[in-house]
């Protein structure tokens, strides 16, 4: 019986000893199953270097009414970087600079490149003083040397993104700004999202609020005429003192009288968005995402640069009489019409986009991806975008994409070229990019992905890279080229 | 509180679009699921629903010079437009 009980209580122990010998492999067993089954939703700092050029040409400058030069150029360089903050969340880090010259925008006060021109309290744009003995001139098509010919964009975002322990859920906010020399904006925002039927379907939401202000530069004839009405063509201040004014006729006068215009008693714009994302995959090559947003526009939804003439209303100039049978082309390069006012626009805007994206894997070389989009909103603006690429690979690194987008709309209610509109209306603009037009822009994309990121910059080794270069030419006449490039590091481990 | 109203009642009207899109996408759906082993083509970097990095720049020249934007995942809204 003793011997039986020694026996049962040495089995016990030889048990308890192979349990007490297995928890700790069990449990290391299970943390590392749970360790290497969560599977980091960033592995290492990522460092996205990108650049951009654009440029652009056009005969209907907004800023001088729908005629004019529109030379533009841009120059934006960004950065973003992604951090892991442990397995299940990234931080983003955005930051980026536009650097634009703007022939359009130069063109707020039109008479600076005579030099004639004195530089007043108020900067360039609103020069005090008599002119020196030397008229004026300017001309739509001539850029001016005015201090709005040249602006520096900086915009910086800030993103957090949380995962769920199943990857199936994800949330994120986000803050950031742009400041110019005549604009601010502040955005936040909130995101969702969630993945079901075995992460084959998404369904995201987006918040986002932007709360932007004006510090608005008016065209210098509009600005002037505010500030000293009836004496602006005598007064000692005025630019204008002294300067010669001419009806169509050629007759010098003192009738210019832009009584339409006052300043906006708001500068602020207010943009509100909702967005709705659900992506399906639909076989094993072939899957498919539609976007829904609503976006609310709040405020000063004009541009206070942008000038308006009524058809309606006697024509004024400074400048060359003799030019005037020329004033629509590029000859011109001494007489400018002087506005009759600045662009209205109604004080609120609802657009409503509905978008598509196709994407079809059609094998190890070639995937075709494809972008639709249909656009509507309650200025009357219509939109149809379809854009296709198709990524061609070469190899495991190269890969060549030629790509087409065609974008047609129909005008904006409040649009009419030129000298077109009418005193009488309460929203007029003669900005070309509401106006009624279709476009083309084509170009291509060349890309490389280092596998095992082998060529290094410092501690960091090249991921991916990409070069794209477009054309874009619109029916009203304006035509752009843009080339970008992006370089994706990857610090080593 | 009048402004979340509003984008309620008008997220409801132009849900009617979004649901037959939504009702496709669902009929479609409802007929496969692709399994993870299955998805090396899904996985494929150019099949990402998304645009690329450098595509930011097209997209932002295209807020500025086109009336319509948004429903491309990107930025929807902010800044003037003005050059």
């Amino acid at each position: 019986m003793v011997e039986k009980l020694e026996e049962a209580v040495g089995v016990i122990r030889q048990f308890l000893l192979l349990v007490a010998c297995a928890v700790p492999v069990l449990v290391s067993a299970q943390v590392d199953s749970l360790t290497q089954f969560k599977k980091k939703v960033l592995d290492a700092v990522e460092v996205d270097v990108l650049m951009s050029y654009y440029q652009q040409e056009g005969i209907h400058a907004a800023v001088t009414g729908g005629l004019g030069n529109e030379y533009l150029t841009d120059y934006s360089p960004s950065i973003v970087v992604r951090m892991p903050v442990k397995e299940d969340a990234i931080i983003t880090a955005d930051v980026g600079l536009s650097a634009y010259t703007s022939a359009s925008s130069s063109n707020g006060n039109p008479f600076n490149r005579t030099g004639a021109s004195n530089t007043g309290e108020d900067g360039e744009n609103y020069p005090r003083g008599s002119q020196g003995g030397s008229p004026p001139q300017g001309s739509p098509w001539i850029a001016s040397t005015g201090a709005s010919r040249k602006d520096v964009l900086t915009t910086v975002n800030i993103g957090y993104q949380k995962a769920s322990d199943d990857r199936n859920h994800y949330w994120g906010v986000n803050l950031g700004g742009s400041l110019e020399y005549d604009y601010e904006s502040f955005n936040a925002g909130v995101s969702y999202a969630q993945l079901w039927n075995e992460k084959n379907t998404e369904l995201s939401l987006k918040g986002q609020v932007y709360l932007d202000r004006w510090k608005p530069i008016i065209p210098t004839e509009l600005h002037e005429y505010e500030s000293f009405q009836e004496t602006f063509l005598y007064n000692k201040q005025s630019y204008f003192r002294g300067v010669s004014i001419i009806d169509n006729q050629g007759n010098s006068v003192a009738a210019y009288r832009p009584d339409r215009f006052e300043s906006y008693t708001s500068v602020h714009r207010n943009s509100f968005a909702v967005s709705i994302g659900l992506s399906q995959v639909l076989s094993p090559k072939l899957q498919g995402a539609i976007f829904a947003d609503i976006v609310r526009q709040e405020g000063l939804l004009s541009n206070p640069l942008q000038r308006v003439y009524f058809e309606d209303r006697s024509d004024y100039y400074v400048g060359n009489f003799r030019t005037l049978g020329n004033y629509d082309s590029t000859d011109n390069t001494d007489l400018f019409h002087l506005a009759d006012d600045v662009e209205r626009l109604p004080t609120s805007r609802l657009k409503t986009p509905l978008g598509m994206r196709l994407n079809y894997y059609l094998n190890e070389y070639v995937v075709l991806r494809s972008y639709l989009r249909y656009y509507r909103d309650d200025w009357g603006v219509k939109s149809n975008t379809l854009q296709i690429e198709l990524p061609i690979r070469f190899n495991l690194a190269w890969k060549f994409v030629p790509i087409y987008r065609y974008y047609n709309q129909t005008a904006a209610t409040y649009f009419a070229p030129y000298n077109s509109h009418l005193s009488s209306s309460d929203f007029y603009t003669s900005d070309y990019d509401l106006a009624q037009f279709n476009s083309h822009q084509w170009g291509f994309s060349i890309g490389y992905r280092s596998v095992f990121s082998a060529l290094k910059f410092l501690d960091f080794g090249l991921k991916a890279a990409q070069m794209r270069a477009q054309v874009y030419n619109r029916s009203d006449g304006l035509s752009a080229f843009v080339v970008s490039t992006a370089f994706q590091f990857v610090l080593d481990q | 509180m009048m402004m979340g109203k509003f984008l309620l009642q008008k997220i409801f009207q132009s849900m009617k679009q979004f649901k037959v899109g939504l009702l496709l996408m669902f009929l479609c759906s409802s007929c496969t699921v692709v399994k993870e082993y299955n998805k090396v083509a899904i996985n494929d970097q150019d099949m990402e629903l998304s645009a690329f990095p450098c595509e930011r720049f097209e997209t932002n020249f295209q807020i500025y010079r086109e009336a319509a934007a948004g429903a491309n995942g990107g930025k929807t809204g902010g800044g003037c437009g003005c050059n």
